[in-house]
């Protein structure tokens, strides 16, 4: 019984879960909150951490409050992915405080200017600007696609670039000396911190249902359960975009792909049976917003080793780079948004386009299959073939 | 195979890095050794627990394994196909 309920353990807590998997897990859990109140998305809880920033810094265009971070959905579904990933690596006992050298933290603080940029500019991150964007059959999802595309070769190419000419930096962590080895085990307990950290999670949820605000404990409950399985399985969009230029592997593609078809299948019947507005989560500005936005964001995402998502997962892992990217992230997005709204800018953009209005739903169904098993054969071709790897 | 006596061609030196660079420079490093030699690689990555071996396997190069030493980082054995 006991060595059967550590197999157990293992298999949930230790080994890493396949990311078929995990995509599947994921367009579940996307398509709850999307029938539990509207589409998931990361960028805004970036946004709002940003304008109070700016807000307590005394900023002249921040003189308005903004939303309180724990009132805010996204807000809280972000904290909820950070604890996931964070209870997750307790659990494997992985957690870890990891430092890095001086040019890593630059490139995860560019790199968080640029993906709050491009973030801005698409009106979403690669979640909602792209994910949700196009499970939702927005027009704008399919060009932020396409950006993330060459943003993420061009990025590929810095790195290459940087791996060619500037001098190789690591962090030496120093030998253990035997003292140490006595002290506190810390490896040890880290499971219990966990579960500590969960039975918070589980009351916090009841404050929220106790205080009535029902909707808002549940943002922090979905996006508790996207930290655990994220990091569970190491699922990370900036893959899917990157590996077919870098090592060829299309295993993220698979697994997006999965992930995409599931939550699209799922959001036609919510739509189409009118369980939520079918106009619901559709407001990316296509195409120059999102086409542009992606194409920053794209760049951003590869200096930084991470996405919106994968950003939250690894800080939840102790990564001390993507805590950078975290700050650079939602202090750029709040600024760019701002100036976007002031100037005017965000008008001419782009328009939110519904697929179905334009090419109605008969056409538009068969068309994202299409479209997204195709990309998952070209990256299997290329898997095979290497054409597209640039290095 | 036993990797505490292994005698590896070069050492490639990733602690502190996180992905994708680990990878980006294996896969630099593979390049310049020749059919046979064995690659060292020392990592702190988390991601590089599944991505190293993966990549390990690929375009006939081998991967041997893989060691946690005790100063906390991770040595990756790979030899060139």
């Amino acid at each position: 019984m006991k060595t059967e309920l550590q197999n157990y353990y293992s298999a949930v807590f230790d080994q890493e879960w396949p990311s078929w998997l995990a995509g599947i897990l994921l367009a579940i859990i996307a398509l709850m909150i999307f029938l539990w109140q509207s589409p998931w998305g990361v960028a805004a809880g970036y946004n709002n951490w940003g304008d109070w920033v700016f807000h307590l810094a005394g900023a002249g265009a921040y003189k308005e409050r903004p939303l309180v971070s724990w009132l805010h959905p996204v807000s809280l579904s972000n904290a909820g992915i950070l604890s996931g990933a964070f209870v997750s690596a307790l659990m494997a006992r992985q957690f870890k405080i990891h430092p890095a050298p001086k040019l890593e933290y630059v490139k995860g603080l560019v790199g968080g200017i640029l993906m709050g940029t491009g973030a801005a500019m698409a009106k979403g991150c690669n979640v909602g600007g792209f994910y949700s964007a196009v499970a939702m059959m927005s027009a704008g999802g399919f060009a932020m696609m396409i950006g993330l595309f060459a943003g993420a070769w061009v990025g590929l190419r810095y790195l290459l670039w940087e791996m060619e000419h500037l001098p190789g930096q690591t962090v030496h962590s120093e030998p253990k000396d035997k003292k140490k080895s006595k002290s506190f085990d810390w490896k040890k307990i880290q499971p219990y911190i966990g579960v500590l950290v969960v039975l918070g999670v589980i009351i916090a949820f009841y404050v929220y249902a106790f205080l009535n605000k029902t909707q808002l404990g549940g943002w922090l409950f979905f996006g508790f359960l996207i930290g655990m399985v994220m990091h569970r399985s190491r699922f990370c969009f900036v893959r899917a975009f990157r590996d077919p230029f870098m090592t060829g592997e299309a295993t993220m593609v698979k697994a997006v792909v999965i992930s995409i078809i599931i939550y699209f299948a799922g959001s036609s019947v919510i739509k189409w049976s009118y369980l939520q507005e079918p106009s619901m989560g559709v407001y990316h500005p296509f195409v120059l917003g999102s086409l542009i936005g992606g194409f920053i964001f794209g760049i951003g995402m590869l200096l930084a080793g991470g996405c919106a998502t994968s950003t939250l997962w690894r800080v939840g892992e102790g990564q001390t780079k993507l805590m950078v990217n975290l700050v650079s992230f939602a202090l750029s997005d709040s600024l760019a948004s701002k100036f976007l709204v002031t100037s005017g800018l965000d008008k001419k953009l782009g328009q939110d386009i519904f697929l179905p209005d334009v090419l109605t739903w008969q056409i538009t169904i068969p068309f994202m299959l299409v479209f997204f098993l195709t990309w998952v054969l070209v990256a299997m071709w290329n898997e095979k073939t290497e054409k597209f790897v640039i290095f | 195979m036993d990797l505490e006596n292994i005698q590896p061609k070069s050492v490639l030196d990733t602690r502190g890095l996180t992905c994708p660079m680990p990878l980006l420079k294996t896969k630099k490093a593979l390049k310049e050794m020749v059919s046979g030699e064995i690659l060292e690689i020392l990592g702190t990555d988390p991601g590089s627990k599944k991505d190293i071996p993966d990549f390990g396997n690929k375009g006939g190069n081998q991967f041997i394994g893989m060691q946690d030493s005790s100063e906390g980082y991770t040595r990756y054995f790979i030899k060139k196909g």
